[in-house]
């Protein structure tokens, strides 16, 4: 009997799932959870101090304090938002310290991206001329930033936004001071019997968003490119094909590229390779799963050998494992999910983790250092090479090695683009202005269960937009599930309309740029800042508009509320955990337009989500005489 | 007699009936009520109808209980004065009879031992623990008249 299981957008994966009866997944707990709690989905449970947990009803519209729902709703709503900032600052900080302990010598990795080195150089006004110090100061200017007190707002804002966003975010006074000290006070204002006061938290919120998304995204983007090697535009294979079996297969889960930097040039080493032939494998690889696999296949030009392509999203890597294909798991950050240690359990699959927060239970802890990162390398891949020996006789390979594409277009980002479009947004411009391209829109962010299962929004609102000419950009775990069921091979290029379609063809791209992993959020918001300075404007003018449908963490709230500050309209298929509070809800649907420029949109529909996203981006156009 | 009224507007579906009827049925609170601990049983569900709609399922203490005529044993009776379908487990033979012959599913096997389990409205405390538990007052006793389901 097929258990009950939640649906995907992927059919190659469900059918995978149904094969294996035993195998117990994300996707046969979602049923069982699909009663939710009431109070918990509208915002309106609190359990900050010894009178809660507190919930709001027609007969208590307080709780014992005197909260009323909008205070409950906006502590609870900052109160995540401030996680989410800061899970995307700890992958910035560990980045620069990274990059600094590189120039320093003292991380045994070699810089792939001096380029963008230097042109952070000129921007930051670093002056020194050797390559390792200028790596250490560019650095050292981000941590020190991210280090400042609130009082003293961070310096490279300045430098990095673009200016008629800079002014109205002064007028609203919303320029983050030091980023940790901005999220350590969100966590002093929303406790118990402190802030009460909704709006001002909803400000809190964009505050935090711009320090999300210009350091913990853009930034991080930019030192990945220093350390890694810039994206370069290319074609690989993703789905559960990539795996080979003749290979001793390291899955890496998480959002700290820099962390393997090491790691993943030691693996194609000849001493490796031999270590890996000894016990019967060909070699080493890395098999791309969550965000980091997305960002490696994005770099995949510099990683052509240790890089076996991306097999799948966050909900992909429990069925991933059970391919039986992989050896080891090293966890660094999150989308690790829990699931994931049964599975690994299941079929013996050795899990390490190599950064504290995101310590499995099963795992061991093999904590990074960069200093350390040759002999930390060595642990890794001898724990690789011994769960190898330890598992492929006793675990049955059922690799589905019809599930995905070959020919994913990749290497995607603001500067490759812009290249590949003859070094300048002209051309893209001039597609936007002639109609034949009506707007963009950003379908991004991560995959859940519960937008009408797994990838089933994604995909369903990224047909609907390029159907109606719209050129859709997408990053994040978004990507992996548009890209495992074909909409970012040149051949979805017959799913477009007709205008979209001519121009796919002619220029051999599919109708969906693929810009890697979430962090490169920050990059597609490059990407508009740069049409609007072209055609010199402000970015709520652009026809361009913002969907994270699937959204699942409170990450992706403190994207949104980078989106938003952006001035950008944001939809969501599932409304966060704040519809108890008109304030907040009119706040952000409503009066954000005269704030911001932004406003969110929550549409649980296809059809109409994308009607109300065209809409804006054909208002947009005739705003602009187009 | 009394029977258990739901208003399924009022249902937040969080589940504090299902909780509450857990710890009443092992002698616990819901404090100290271990949620890991797969013997705990709850004598009513709170669903989601295919309409994905909350439905809060409770035994409705049947004006023609069908679990009390597929019972062979005189294990379940219906009480004529308070209306209230029970069950003397010590009587039960586990054939499973009743619970094929319910509905609406409302009578189970016993997590923890042979013999069938259902809602007994609380007939030994004041209030019955699912109502005493509900925030939203989404259920309720409410007073009927003989003879109406
Ligand atoms: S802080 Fe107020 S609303 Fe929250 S649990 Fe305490 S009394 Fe209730
Ligand atoms: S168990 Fe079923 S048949 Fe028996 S009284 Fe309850 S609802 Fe009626
Ligand atoms: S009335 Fe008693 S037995 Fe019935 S559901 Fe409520 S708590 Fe459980
Ligand atoms: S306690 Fe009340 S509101 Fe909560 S789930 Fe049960 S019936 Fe519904």
């Amino acid at each position: 009997m097929v258990k009950e299981r939640c649906t995907s957008a992927d059919c190659r994966l469900c059918e995978f799932l149904d094969s294996k009866p035993e195998l117990e997944t994300s996707f046969n707990r979602e049923p069982k959870q699909s009663v939710k709690c009431g109070f918990g989905k509208k915002g309106v449970c609190c359990r900050l101090c010894s009178n809660g947990p507190c919930r709001i009803t027609p007969k208590s519209p307080r709780g014992v304090c005197g909260a009323d729902a909008d205070t409950i709703v906006a502590r609870n709503f900052l109160r995540n938002v401030a996680a989410g900032a800061a899970c995307y600052l700890h992958v910035v900080e560990n980045t620069a310290n990274n990059l600094r302990e590189a120039g320093l010598g003292n991380y045994a990795t070699e810089l792939k991206g001096l380029e963008m080195l230097d042109e952070l150089a000129e921007l930051f006004d670093v002056e020194a001329e050797d390559v390792n110090e200028k790596a250490v100061q560019v650095a050292e200017k981000v941590l020190a930033d991210l280090y400042k007190p609130r009082y003293k707002k961070m310096e490279l804002v300045e430098k990095l936004a673009y200016s008629p966003r800079l002014k109205k975010w002064k007028e609203l006074d919303i320029i983050p001071g030091g980023a940790k000290s901005e999220v350590f006070d969100a966590l002093v204002k929303t406790s118990t019997n402190l802030s009460s006061d909704p709006v001002d938290m909803l400000m809190h919120v964009l505050n935090l968003g711009i320090s999300t998304g210009l350091y913990g995204l853009h930034m991080t983007n930019l030192l990945n490119d220093v350390m890694l090697g810039e994206p370069e535009i290319t074609q690989d294979k993703v789905g559960f094909k990539v795996v080979d079996e003749d290979y001793i297969n390291i899955v890496v889960t998480g959002h700290q590229h820099t962390m393997i930097a090491h790691l993943q040039d030691a693996l194609i080493t000849e001493e490796a390779t031999k270590m890996a032939q000894d016990v019967g494998a060909k070699g080493f690889k890395i098999v791309g799963s969550t965000c980091v696999g997305q960002d490696l296949q994005l770099r995949g030009a510099h990683y052509k050998d240790v890089f076996a392509g991306h097999a799948g999203n966050n909900y992909t890597s429990e069925a991933l494992l059970a391919t039986g294909g992989i050896d080891l798991v090293i966890s660094e950050f999150n989308c690790t999910i829990p699931g994931l240690e049964l599975v690994a359990e299941k079929y013996q699959v050795k899990m390490i983790a190599i950064d504290d927060v995101a310590k499995k239970t099963t795992a061991e802890m093999l904590k990074f250092d960069p200093a350390k990162a040759p002999e930390i390398t060595d642990k890794l891949i001898k724990a690789a090479v011994e769960s190898y020996q330890n598992r492929r006789s006793k675990i049955e390979i059922d690799i589905p090695k019809d599930h995905g594409y070959d020919d994913v277009v990749t290497g995607v980002s603001e500067k490759s683009l812009r290249k590949f479009l003859g070094g300048n947004y002209k051309a893209l411009i001039d597609l936007i202005a002639s109609g034949k391209i009506k707007g963009v829109a950003a379908v991004v962010g991560c995959s859940n269960l519960t937008a009408k299962g797994h990838d089933v929004f994604s995909v369903g609102l990224t047909k609907e937009l390029i159907k109606r000419d719209i050129l859709v950009l997408s990053a994040g775990c978004t990507t992996g599930g548009l890209e495992n069921c074909g909409l970012v091979s040149p051949s979805a290029a017959k799913l477009a309309g007709d205008n979209l379609r001519e121009v796919c063809e002619e220029l051999g791209i599919p109708p969906v740029l693929n810009f890697g992993p979430c962090l490169s959020i920050g990059r597609v918001e490059e990407v508009a800042v740069e049409l609007a300075k072209a055609l010199d404007v402000d970015l709520p003018q652009l026809p361009a508009v913002l969907s994270a449908p699937q959204w699942l963490e409170e990450q992706a709230l403190a994207d949104g509320a980078f989106g938003l500050a952006l001035g950008l309209p944001l939809h969501l298929a599932l409304p966060p955990f704040v519809t108890g509070s008109e304030i907040i809800v009119d706040t952000l649907t409503k009066n954000l337009p005269e704030i911001t420029g932004g406003q969110l949109i929550i549409d649980t529909e296809i059809e109409s989500a994308a009607d109300k996203l065209e809409e804006i981006i054909l208002d947009r156009r005739s705003g602009l005489g187009l | 007699m009394e029977r258990i009224y739901i208003d399924r507007q009022l249902c937040e579906a969080c589940k504090g009936c299902m909780l509450a009827c857990m710890a009443k049925h092992n002698g616990e609170n819901i404090d100290t009520l271990d949620l890991l601990d797969t013997s705990n049983q709850s004598a009513n569900l709170i669903e989601q109808s295919s309409q994905g709609e909350v439905a809060p399922i409770f035994c409705r203490h049947c004006d023609k209980p069908e679990c009390v005529e597929a019972c062979m044993s005189g294990a379940l009776t219906k009480d004529k004065e308070t209306g209230i379908v029970s069950l003397d487990q010590n009587k039960c033979a586990g054939c499973w009879m009743c619970v094929m012959s319910c509905s609406y599913g409302m009578i189970n096997k016993d997590t923890n031992a042979n013999v069938a389990f259902k809602c007994d409205l609380c007939k030994d405390r004041e209030k019955s623990a699912c109502i005493e538990n509900c925030p939203t007052g989404a259920i309720e006793l409410i007073e009927v008249g003989e003879g109406r389901a």
